[in-house]
């Protein structure tokens, strides 16, 4: 109704003043500049990169044609090429590893550091934002602080592991080939718990109380609960978030630059860091546009389950 | 039990847990003030026996981090103001409307927020090249980052305009304001906060951005930090405490700034991230 009175505001004076200029100043115009220019920008800068990414996956780009639109087209043989390529399966599967590694780390502590910032004491809140600092860190700091802690022979996490009993010889986390890879999952699990974390709180937060109320007079032991009230309520924000930690996992590039550089020998190497490398390591730049095609096309299915879910949530 | 006891001991558990947790961040720091051997020993010192300060001052000058640091904020301020002048207006109107396109401009942008930058690199990367737009290195990051960072910060102020009560615009309208006048008299006061917070975020992201700078700056004086401590780390570098002290010197003004606004970038963070 509201938006109706400013419209018919805007109508009204429209109707006084002809002409675009007062438009700008007073009508419809104005709010088709301000989105406009923001859209025209977000268009130019990453929908014109888009078409531009899939276009260059079906040519022939090399150094020589690199600054010229004129470039051969070769149909699906990027496609072909990047599929032939012997590492490219141990680098997909260590994608999958990767992805669902980090979400179900970054869900389990996330979701258990959440439950237990709701028992309500004093300083809770504060302590629970503190977390958030992980976030807000830049990634390369992030990695070389875990580089570090990760170091083989003089790391603190093999002292600690040592300590406890749970190693008896160190673990060479990044240049042994069966660890590398957890070496960066572990970094990212690290970075990621307090994002989980708080997008859950907010989530728990929604549950009206009298439902575990009345579930106590009924009887209800605290994991029934949990069960039967706690994770149906949760069940869109659990959609976004698992689908938003697909989404920041995919993305993760910093901290592979940062720890191991996809090495060694592609060990810990995944589809968002190839895609890198292959354009500016081996100045491939079509087999780059060819792996970042195909990577997009994940990343967008995931963010359409998000938006459905966070849909879901608005209206329920 | 009685009450305080238990709060008590749920207290002292959440600052285990938080003192677990930010372990990395105080093992940066400890690291940083050890000597070049304390850092080997084993079984490692959690204290620095000696604190050695004057790696700070070694490390920012034989990295030169001052222009590091100083590109730094430039790629951060440029992006935060490109961001916040160009994604407030846009955000205002996808949250005083509702209809069938305001859907469509809020899905595509956030489609677009979802873009990894490491994939967009490639085609940003060729199509910069070609319109010259490389000879400005810090330009092209600024202007490619923009685009990666504003579909966020549209998402997060239009949650804070949308809590700017639409009576008092309205009220304004009647008054005579045009609409520009109500804009910028009454809604953009009401909405600072959200969108100052919004545009901190947007400066620590842009402040500690990798992937384009590393990528589109090729000259050494015109990287960042986060690419100078990349060249730092070589691959057989044993050099940690001086590598602690950079990431300490460029992480701390960041971790004092989210320190004195964590409240409020939390509550922004909540409000907008699930809407």
């Amino acid at each position: 109704m509201s938006t109706e009175t400013i419209a018919g505001a805007a109508g009204v004076t429209r109707r006084q003043g002809l002409g675009i200029l007062s438009s700008l100043r007073d009508g419809k115009g104005f709010d088709i500049v301000l989105v406009g220019v923001a859209l025209c920008f977000l268009v130019a800068l990453a929908g014109l990169p888009l078409i531009y990414n899939v276009v260059m996956s079906f040519q022939e780009v090399d150094m020589f044609n690199l600054g010229t639109f004129a470039r051969p087209w070769v149909g699906f043989k990027n496609y072909i090429a990047v599929f032939a390529q012997p590492e490219t399966w141990p680098i997909l599967r260590n994608t999958v590893v990767f992805v669902v590694a980090s979400i179900a780390g970054q869900f389990a502590i996330g979701f258990g550091l959440a439950l237990f910032f709701t028992l309500k004491f004093p300083g809770a809140s504060y302590l629970r934002g503190l977390f958030l600092v992980s976030w807000v860190m830049p990634g390369l700091v992030v990695g070389a602080i875990w580089n570090w802690i990760l170091s083989g022979d003089f790391g603190v996490l093999n002292y600690a592991l040592r300590s406890l009993g749970l190693i008896s010889e160190n673990i060479f986390w990044r240049s042994d080939t069966s660890f590398s890879l957890w070496a960066v999952i572990i970094a990212n699990i690290w970075l990621g718990t307090a994002f989980n974390m708080i997008l859950l709180s907010v989530g728990l937060a929604g549950i009206p109380k009298d439902l575990y109320e009345a579930a106590e007079l009924d009887g209800a032991t605290a994991l029934q609960r949990f069960w039967t009230i706690t994770l149906p309520m949760m069940r869109a924000t659990i959609g976004a978030v698992i689908s938003l930690g697909l989404i920041f996992t995919l993305q993760q590039f910093d901290l592979f630059a940062a720890i191991t550089s996809g090495g060694p020998n592609n060990s810990s190497n995944v589809a968002q860091y190839k895609a890198w490398e292959m354009s500016f390591r081996e100045y491939d730049f079509a087999r780059g546009a060819t792996i970042s095609v195909l990577m997009i096309l994940v990343v967008m299915i995931a963010s359409v389950i998000y938006v459905r879910s966070t849909r879901h949530e608005v209206r329920g | 039990m009685t009450l305080t006891w238990r709060n008590r001991l749920l207290l002292t558990v959440a600052l285990l847990l938080a003192a677990l947790y930010l372990f990395p961040l105080y093992w940066m720091y400890v690291t940083s003030l050890k000597s070049g051997s304390e850092m080997f020993a084993t079984p490692p010192t959690f204290l620095p026996t000696v604190p050695q300060w004057q790696t700070y001052v070694e490390v920012w000058t034989t990295k030169g981090m001052g222009n590091y640091m100083l590109n730094s904020l430039v790629i951060a301020f440029g992006t935060m103001t490109l961001t916040a002048v160009l994604g407030t207006g846009c955000a205002y109107v996808l949250a005083r409307y509702r209809n069938f396109w305001v859907d469509v401009a809020l899905f595509l942008i956030l489609m677009l927020q979802v873009l990894p930058a490491s994939l967009m690199i490639t085609p940003i990367f060729v199509g910069f090249n070609q319109l010259g737009l490389l000879e400005t290195p810090r330009l092209a990051v600024i202007l490619a980052l923009t685009a990666k960072t504003m579909p966020f910060f549209v998402v997060l102020v239009r949650a804070t305009f949308m809590g700017v009560p639409q009576e008092l615009e309205e009220a304004a309208l009647v008054d005579g304001n045009s609409r520009i006048g109500a804009f910028w008299n009454i809604v953009l006061p009401l909405a600072r906060n959200g969108i100052l917070v919004s545009a901190i975020l947007i400066f620590m992201q842009a402040f500690g951005e990798f992937v384009y700078s590393k990528s589109m700056i090729q000259a050494k004086e015109l990287q960042p930090a986060s690419v100078g401590l990349n060249s730092f780390m070589g691959p057989n570098t044993n050099e940690w405490n001086k590598i602690m002290a950079y990431a300490t010197i460029y992480v701390t003004p960041i971790l004092a700034a989210f320190v004195l606004l964590q409240r409020r970038i939390v509550s922004g963070l909540t409000s907008g991230a699930l809407k």
